[in-house]
């Protein structure tokens, strides 16, 4: 075989790899939904989802929850663009979007708990002295019967994601200069943003804010922590559902509404899309100057920096509550602090942290090699330019795919074994870590490998003495976002894992409500400190790689 | 007639050194000053101080005003300086018209643009107004970059190497265009060049 094709082999084999499971997922779920699938689904589904008095409500409170959060995040996102930029908190904001976007959602979601609860910290910060409670309060309820608090977690989850989305592409579009020439022409910064500026920066961030519609829509582990009980939202409902083995059918029926549900919400996204676009065009032109935005600048840095604010002070309860001995309502410090049930209850934590570490690092290493491999055989175009596949798991829920997957192991009799949890695991993270490389590997200028080939290296000499170090930073912080997935799933080491794999996620999930506060801060400081250490490596390892070059360079 | 005034101006470098010290001028309407100097001697800065937009690093003293009124209090968008700069800045998602739309006050929609339309013509643009900016040559765009900075009735001009990415035929064709339609504005001009300066201009050169 000519080694041109081999190596283009082998890319297309990644590209399987990847491909295989979603399309093995999807039919998985589409065959039991019709009940097609004998021994496991025999009878269709739809009629029996469709008679449970829980289908409708949980509907109503998924759509509710996901189009509100979603909606929230894209308002609070130009907000931010808006007023908080050139301002003291600007700095701020960019300090604690990395920690933000590394810590797993479940663990922030017990952040957002320990906050908000009637014994939370918000609570005690103003008991006595302002609400005179010497007990907490039983008005209110964390979560609440109308998913509030769920949409509260998601804001503060997603809210970062879609920034550092917008972030990203502001270079690319002369924001300084359009806001000058705009302003210039007269016009209010407010007004330079929404008829200069955005415009040309939501295409961009679109495919971000669908992902991030499509979690809000069927996220499951934040809302089994954060959303009500009864009714649930839909994927939960799901959740109880998969886990009867007479109701596959119906669950796999409910997955596949869940993903069309999911598709027409894009629809209708890019339907509202349109008529916005329509009355912006209408009005982009026509002179009006706006007026100064001196008045809800206050107002957009406040609910900026409280949003940021309620979620870092929500990773802080996390250290205080895993360190606490005693703590009495309504104080606002513990009055005892201890690390005692750090080694009592080894058993509940050290076991997860293992194994979390062994799928990290096993889902960060495979990633990083599928995606150096499909993005160094584009370069030599062995393979073509593709985008939208790596799109696929993002956009689809969770729940559709891993239910028929699940079936599928089940039926192959993998179900269970580690290697398809790791597996599962390299799914979810390798677009993430192919989105990432693939800008940087790009744009990586070839006059580079040209001027290495003509000092005389060879192909792997080049790669691994000149590409990869000149491009270290991106694939150090790749390897990190790999690995901060891999820590974060819940659903696909359930499922695949036939509860065999007790990870940080699924311990933490799991003994939520049942296990002492205490324990439960513990287990989510530990999911919270595995990606926070991955991203400060990040930051590190790139400047060791290039420091000793650098040093021989001086010599 | 509006006199730009600029008095006792100094700009600081992040590091207390000085980039503009106590640097004084004005320029009545119909007259054209040149900032000529080396990169780095503050050129730009001066426009950006004039217009509010200077970075937040740099420290700066002095007052500017403009037909007698201060614009040190005001923000950018009140000060009705027009600027300029060395890229176009014709806004993508807008066509040609439009981009001139948006410089024009508000008013009744068909005198607008009636006004865009005689205004293109005027600039040898007949019939552009729905095209594309992508679609336009490098001197087409400078011409309605320019128109788009008059129609928003500015009262002083500021041109930060606006003709530098042109080639030279297109240059001096451009050059004489904006003599002409700014012809009664105070213009100040940053420059490298010293073929862009006018001959009637003065010249300020700084080190």
């Amino acid at each position: 075989m000519e080694r041109r094709t081999a190596t283009s082999l082998l890319g297309w084999g990644v590209l399987l790899l990847f491909v295989a499971p979603l399309c093995a997922g999807f039919l998985g779920t589409l065959l039991p939904a019709f009940g097609l699938v004998p021994g496991l689904a025999e009878t269709e589904g739809f009629s029996v989802l469709f008679a449970d008095a829980r289908f409708w409500p949980a509907v109503r409170l998924t759509l509710q929850t996901g189009f509100l959060a979603t909606a929230l995040v894209m308002v609070l996102t130009i907000v931010c663009l808006v007023c908080v930029q050139r301002t003291r908190v600007w700095r701020w904001v960019l300090a604690s979007l990395p920690p933000l976007l590394a810590v797993p959602h479940a663990a922030l979601a017990v952040g957002v708990l320990f906050l908000i609860t009637p014994s939370g910290w918000v609570a005690r910060v103003f008991s006595p002295w302002l609400t005179g409670w010497e007990r907490p309060p039983d008005f209110w309820v964390a979560p609440d019967a109308e998913g509030m608090t769920l949409v509260l977690g998601l804001v503060v989850k997603e809210f970062p994601f879609l920034l550092l989305a917008a972030l990203a592409q502001l270079p690319s579009l002369n924001v300084e200069a359009s806001l000058s020439i705009g302003r210039t022409l007269g016009y209010s910064p407010a007004r330079c943003w929404s008829r200069l500026i955005l415009p040309q920066l939501y295409p961009r961030i679109r495919s971000t804010l669908l992902i991030i519609l499509a979690f809000n829509l069927s996220v499951v582990d934040m809302a089994l922590l954060l959303g009500p009980g009864n009714p649930p939202t839909f994927s939960v409902f799901l959740m109880s559902l998969v886990n009867d083995p007479g109701m596959r059918a119906a669950a796999s029926a409910g997955a596949l509404i869940l993903a069309l549900g999911v598709f027409a919400s894009f629809v209708g996204l890019y339907g509202l899309e349109q008529l916005i676009s329509l009355w912006a065009k209408a009005r982009r032109a026509n002179g009006r100057r706006g007026a100064t935005l001196n008045r809800w600048r206050g107002v957009g840095v406040g609910l900026v920096s409280a949003v940021l604010l309620f979620s870092v002070l929500g990773l802080v309860m996390l250290v205080l509550w895993s360190f606490t001995r005693r703590w009495r309502f309504p104080d606002a410090l513990p009055q005892q602090w201890s690390a005692a049930h750090w080694a009592t209850r080894s058993d509940v934590l050290v076991q997860p942290l293992v194994l979390s570490v062994y799928f990290a690092i096993g889902t960060m290493v495979l990633a990083i090699v599928a995606a150096v491999v499909w993005l160094e055989l584009e370069r030599l175009n062995r393979v073509p330019q593709i985008n939208s596949v790596w799109f696929i798991p993002l956009l689809v829920p969770q729940v559709t795919l891993l239910f028929g997957w699940q079936a599928v192991a089940l039926l192959m009799g993998a179900d269970g074994h580690w290697l398809t949890v790791l597996y599962s695991h390299w799914v979810y993270a390798l677009p993430y870590v192919v989105l990432i490389l693939a800008t940087a590997w790009r744009e990586h200028d070839p006059a580079w490998h040209h001027a290495a080939n003509t000092l005389g290296g060879g192909y792997w000499r080049v790669l691994s003495r000149v590409h990869m170090p000149l491009l270290a930073k991106p694939l150090c912080q790749a390897a990190a976002v790999a690995l901060a997935v891999s820590v974060a799933q819940y659903l696909p080491t359930l499922l695949l894992g036939a509860g065999r794999y007790q990870t940080l996620a699924i311990e933490l999930v799991t003994s939520f409500g049942g296990v002492d506060r205490r324990v439960i801060a513990a287990l989510a400081l530990m999911q919270s400190l595995l990606p926070l250490l991955a991203f400060f490596a990040a930051l590190i390892v790139p400047w060791i790689i290039m420091k000793p070059r650098a040093r021989a360079w001086q010599r | 007639m509006a006199t730009l005034t600029v008095t006792s101006l100094s700009i600081q470098l992040p590091g207390g050194q000085p980039m503009i010290d106590e640097l004084s001028f004005s320029v009545a309407s119909g007259e054209v000053l040149a900032l000529t100097g080396p990169s780095g001697s503050g050129k730009s800065s001066i426009l950006a101080w004039l217009t509010g937009t200077l970075a937040s690093n740099l420290k700066s003293t002095g007052t500017a005003t403009l037909d007698d009124i201060a614009l040190n209090p005001l923000s950018t968008e009140q000060r009705h300086l027009g600027l300029m700069l060395q890229q176009d800045y014709l806004f993508p998602h807008m066509t040609v018209g439009q981009n001139l739309l948006f410089g024009l006050p508000p008013g009744v929609k068909q005198e607008r643009w009636q006004k865009v339309c005689r205004s293109l013509k005027a600039a040898g643009l007949d019939g552009m107004e729905n095209r594309d900016p992508a679609t336009l040559s490098g001197g087409q765009r400078a011409r309605v970059s320019l128109l788009r900075t008059l129609l928003s009735e500015p009262k002083a001009l500021l041109l930060d190497e606006p003709f530098s990415r042109l080639d030279s035929d297109r240059r001096s064709k451009i050059r004489e265009f904006t003599w002409q339609v700014a012809s009664d504005l105070p213009i100040l001009l940053v420059t490298h060049d010293a073929d862009d300066i006018p001959p009637a201009a003065k010249t300020l050169a700084l080190r």
